[in-house]
């Protein structure tokens, strides 16, 4: 057999193959995964393709955007954590908590909402599940700012304040639920910019409002009283809240808001996945 | 209608395709596009569209080669992205098994910011290769692309030539069972075009099955066995290579000639007009297939404004416009019949046809009463079929003089003399 015969053969995969047995059932997920995780690498590439340092910037980036709220906070705002002991310092760690979780999250819902309109000329020319392009573009920001709140919780380690890091098995846990809350708006939105080309400008206004409504620069007690439950209504409340019980044991979080952000994450995801299945075959259509 | 029959029993079809029909959504404004939206997410109504597809019926079996001819905006590459699953169809189903190679016009799914080996890496995780079965094609990919450094280079410095070499390099590493091509030799320069077509013969020959799109008759004739011509999202022609590239030139011809507008006439009222010419019952635009002996029968219809009686004109002429035979009511002593008050209706019948095998143009034309003027005309086409090694037009009369028959086909000279015959 001659060698393109040979790789050519050793790999089996089917499209829209209606007679769909276990084997190509099989195969079509090995397929996918072969597409995801190469689109992955793909994303993380594109966004430092062109720098100089490459990946040494995915790092820096972080610490230097921590420096600068941390400057800003603790001396312009002179923001205090509620508290009487609390150091100076602590706002940093507090800060780190939340934002870094909402770059995560911002960026991924936001560079979903494209993905398929970025991708046009691949949807238009190639049959491979659309949803890969959406898994990619989450996957690659949570990654990328996964790396980067690692990075924190060391630098806040090394600056003294004492990280929980028992309690780092949870806080992966509520990352993990975040990553799939962002999905689920990731595939809702991928899929309806595809029809409304506003939406993702129109996102662009809606996720700042998103984070100044959420506890992400502030704590809930900076709030007055009657507004304070107003936050529950926002779905990514609850993830600083809880990153800084667990890690930092700053205020606590109630098993009842856990369970309802769990639901409210799968829930998205369902809704987002529903969406998308329907409306992916007409995504040629409207491109 | 199916191209090609089964090879055995047990093989089914790689492409089956039903009532295949794809209309795309009119969304000219963006409310159409959220009204759209909203119409898919609660499945309410249907959202208006623009038929470019309608009825196609296809089977394609393994090992068979069909071309697709037509003209530009008859709906080949929206057949082709249905077939390989880009699109959805609007009605009917499509179902193709197996390994599909596509290459859907130039740069198929390429990313221009990537290097060429980036893009054969992406190509071969689409097509679902791992990364070992990747390393192990990429040199063989690299080495029919053949376009040196520019393999390291982006994908955006390319010429459209590079860029169909590379093309079709990563989809003749695949082997696959179906290879689908729209229109991409025509952009690759001489030796590499023989490149592809030698290689295409090859996987041909190793049972590979073809769907190609061209322009180029030539192409399609040298790879294809059937072509499938569709023609304002329509299947015009099916069948043979010949018969149908044959077919669709001789469409053409007559298309490049130019005909009158025919309402410009009627609204001229000149005073004899064709309202109908039917060749052998035919009033279709597509030519007319007929085998050598055939009977060749046309009817005109003319409509005479003053009442008087019109001769009727038949020709016909080989398609580059060489006349072969023409003949009126007037010379051969006949008269129109009288259908009603102005109509006038001829019918002439030629028995046993004695044209060679080719594609041939009809014509009808109504005159004055005296045969001396000529008014309006009307053009059909017909292909002659057939094999033959016979030369010229026409098959004349003929017999050879104190010679032995040997066993042969029916009506095959050995030798070409017979034209002189």
């Amino acid at each position: 057999m001659t060698e393109p015969a040979r790789c050519a053969a050793s790999c089996k995969t089917s499209m829209k193959s209606t007679h769909a047995t276990t084997d190509m059932a099989r195969s079509s997920r090995t397929k996918t995964w072969a597409i995801t995780t190469h689109f992955i690498r793909r994303e993380l590439r594109s966004r430092y393709l062109g720098s100089l340092s490459g990946s040494v910037w995915a790092l820096l980036q972080p610490l230097m955007q921590l420096a600068i709220y941390a400057f800003v906070w603790t001396y312009v705002f002179k923001m205090r954590l509620p508290g009487d002991d609390a150091a100076q310092t602590a706002i940093v760690p507090f800060l780190a908590l939340g934002v870094w979780p909402w770059n995560a999250f911002s960026e991924a819902v936001m560079r979903s909402a494209t993905a398929i309109q970025d991708n046009a000329g691949l949807v238009g020319k190639v049959a491979f599940p659309h949803g890969v392009l959406v898994v990619a573009a989450s996957s690659a920001s949570f990654l990328l700012h996964g790396v980067g709140f690692a990075v924190v919780l060391m630098v806040i380690e090394l600056l003294g304040i004492p990280v929980r890091f028992v309690m780092l098995p949870l806080a992966l846990l509520a990352f993990a639920m975040l990553y799939v809350l962002a999905l689920g708006f990731g595939y809702l939105f991928a899929a309806t910019q595809v029809f409304v080309r506003d939406l993702s400008q129109v996102l662009g206004q809606l996720l700042p409002l998103m984070m100044f409504t959420a506890p992400v620069l502030y704590s809930r007690d900076f709030l007055p009283e009657r507004f304070r439950s107003w936050l529950d209504w926002n779905p990514f409340t609850f993830y600083p809240e809880y990153f800084r019980a667990k890690l930092l044991g700053i205020g606590s979080v109630e098993i009842s808001a856990q369970i309802v952000a769990l639901c409210v994450a799968l829930g998205v995801y369902v809704l987002g996945r529903m969406v998308f299945r329907r409306l992916t075959p007409r995504f040629e259509d409207f491109l | 209608m199916s191209v090609g029959a089964t090879v055995n029993g047990i093989d089914a079809p790689l492409v089956v395709a039903r009532e295949l029909g794809k209309a795309y959504p009119k969304v000219f404004r963006p409310r159409d596009r959220l009204r759209a939206l909203g119409k898919l997410l609660l499945d309410a109504g249907e959202i208006e569209s623009v038929p470019v597809l309608r009825d196609v019926n296809l089977e394609v079996v393994r090992g068979e080669s069909l071309g697709l001819i037509g003209e530009n905006g008859a709906g080949k590459s929206t057949l082709l992205k249905l077939l390989t699953g880009v699109l959805t169809p609007t009605t009917g189903s499509v179902e193709v098994r197996g390994r599909v190679g596509a290459l859907l016009e130039l740069g198929a799914g390429f990313h221009p910011e990537y290097t060429g080996r980036d893009n054969i890496a992406m190509s071969a995780a689409l097509y679902g290769l791992g990364a070992d079965e990747l390393r192990a094609c990429l040199p063989e990919i690299v080495a029919f692309a053949d376009i040196g450094r520019y393999i390291d280079e982006p994908v955006k410095h390319y010429s459209s030539g590079m860029v169909v070499r590379l093309g079709f390099a990563i989809v003749a590493a695949l082997k696959p069972d179906l290879l689908i091509t729209d229109e991409v030799l025509a952009v690759g320069d001489e030796s590499f075009q023989k490149k592809c077509v030698r290689w295409i013969e090859n996987y041909l020959a190793d049972g590979g099955t073809l769907i190609l799109v061209s322009h180029s008759m030539y192409h399609i004739q040298k790879l294809c066995r059937h072509a499938l011509w569709l023609r304002q999202g329509e299947v015009a022609a099916v069948g043979d290579v010949f018969d149908v590239t044959q077919a669709y030139l001789a469409y053409h011809e007559r298309k490049t000639v130019g005909t009158p507008d025919r309402s410009v006439i009627a609204a001229q009222g000149v005073e004899f007009q064709l309202t109908q010419f039917t060749v052998n019952g035919s009033e279709q635009d597509a030519p007319v297939l007929l085998n050598r002996g055939d009977a060749l029968r046309l009817t005109a219809r003319v409509r005479s404004r003053d009442g008087r009686t019109p001769v009727i004109a038949f020709g016909i002429m080989r398609a580059d416009g060489t006349a072969v035979y023409g003949v009126s009511s007037e010379m051969d002593g006949v008269v129109p019949r009288r259908e009603s008050a102005e109509i006038w209706v001829a019918e002439i019948v030629f028995d046993d046809l004695a044209l060679l095998p080719g594609t041939y143009t009809i014509k009808a034309h109504p005159m004055d009463t005296e045969g001396v003027r000529l008014f309006d005309t009307l053009e059909r086409g017909i292909v002659v079929r057939g094999n033959t090694r016979e030369f010229g037009l026409i098959r004349l009369p003929h017999r050879w003089n104190d010679a032995l028959q040997v066993e042969l086909p029916q009506n095959t000279p050995r030798t070409p003399s017979s034209s002189r015959a």
